[in-house]
């Protein structure tokens, strides 16, 4: 009897996750992937280590993938996410982070990430670029659905020259380390991830 | 009769062929790589068509256009845009550019560089283009050379 008490008690249980879940799908989060367990070592464009996502637990992160050899789509993701930052800034709100990682860690040393972030007046306290070792960074990709594939190298004054077609995507990963959200990178609409943040908080 | 000589002289030289307005591009660094991005107005009653641009700002200058294939963004080289009669052809972010490979030196925002457009009917165009974050709405100065 008292079994079948327990037994029933489950059902209602998981019937209550099932009705949780269901209601969760229908908010503005598609995601809810928990990242946790995760911890990439990386450098930052001071060449400070930093471990993602684990150094920024309890905030809510925006993650974008960046190459700075590119000329158009990355310096709009940037953009896009500098103009979050801003806007967010404006509402009183800096307990955000910005995170933008190079999946071309070859060429994006810390020192060139560093004057990438310059040159586009980043404020640079709550908004990092990470570069780190090219198997670190691929296991990253994976964990977060990115891919990246160079094109063809051209020899341009003795040094190779190429371009990646890549994913275009700028992500938020809330307080408790699940990834909740993705957008186009370079076509986001700002409005939207401020919004999105707002609901996270 | 004068006036309307006048007139007609102020036409031509207000309305050259092609126009090419609005001139920026990113700012970026020597080695790195940059796009530069204009509104081209075909003001003559026949297609023309872009088929080279140079500067001397990069080791390699290219028309390029980006696209979108699943999500995933890439570039290519085009060999030549065509603008038809009336119409405008906009460089924009995320679609047509030139593009600037390997800078022979730094681009700092708010500053402005030369660069050269080639059509076919209309010539080369010299234009100044401002680097900056994102697009300017006034027209820069442009020279018509032959
Ligand atoms: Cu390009």
């Amino acid at each position: 009897m008292k079994i079948l008490k327990l037994i029933l008690k489950l059902q209602v249980s998981i019937l209550l996750l099932l009705l949780l879940t269901v209601s969760g799908c229908k908010s503005d989060f598609e995601l809810n992937e928990n990242l946790k367990g995760f911890s990439f070592t990386l450098s930052d464009q001071d060449g400070k280590t930093v471990k993602f996502p684990a150094d920024q637990k309890d905030k809510i992160i925006v993650v974008g993938f960046i190459f700075t050899h590119c000329p158009d789509i990355c310096p709009l993701t940037v953009n896009n996410m500098q103009l979050v930052q801003n806007a967010l800034k404006t509402d009183g709100m800096d307990d955000v982070e910005f995170i933008a990682i190079s999946f071309d860690p070859e060429r994006d040393t810390v020192a060139l990430l560093k004057k990438f972030a310059a040159l586009r007046e980043i404020d640079e306290r709550n908004f990092k670029f990470l570069t780190g070792t090219r198997k670190e960074i691929d296991s990253l990709m994976s964990v977060m659905r990115i891919v990246a594939v160079t094109g063809d190298t051209t020899m341009i004054d003795g040094s190779p020259s190429y371009f990646y077609t890549h994913t275009d995507r700028i992500s938020i990963i809330d307080r408790r380390g699940f990834l909740r959200k993705e957008y186009p990178g370079s076509k986001a609409n700002i409005e939207e991830i401020v919004n999105d943040i707002k609901k996270l908080r | 009769m004068l006036n309307l000589i006048i007139g007609f002289l102020l036409l031509t030289t207000v309305a050259p062929k092609v126009e090419v307005l609005n001139n920026w591009m990113r700012p970026s660094s020597k080695d790195m790589n940059t796009a530069v991005y204009a509104k081209i107005k075909n003001n003559s009653d026949k297609a023309d068509t872009l088929y080279s641009v140079s500067s001397t700002l990069a080791k390699v200058t290219e028309i390029h256009e980006t696209y979108d294939k699943g999500g995933s963004m890439g570039m290519r080289k085009v060999d030549f845009i065509v603008i038809p009669a009336k119409k405008t052809f906009e460089l924009k972010p995320g679609s047509h550019h030139i593009m600037l490979i390997k800078l022979n030196q730094d681009i700092q925002k708010g500053k402005k560089y030369t660069v050269t457009y080639k059509f076919r009917r209309a010539g080369e165009i010299k234009v100044e283009a401002i680097a900056s974050e994102k697009a300017v709405e006034n027209s820069s100065k442009m020279h018509n050379k032959k």
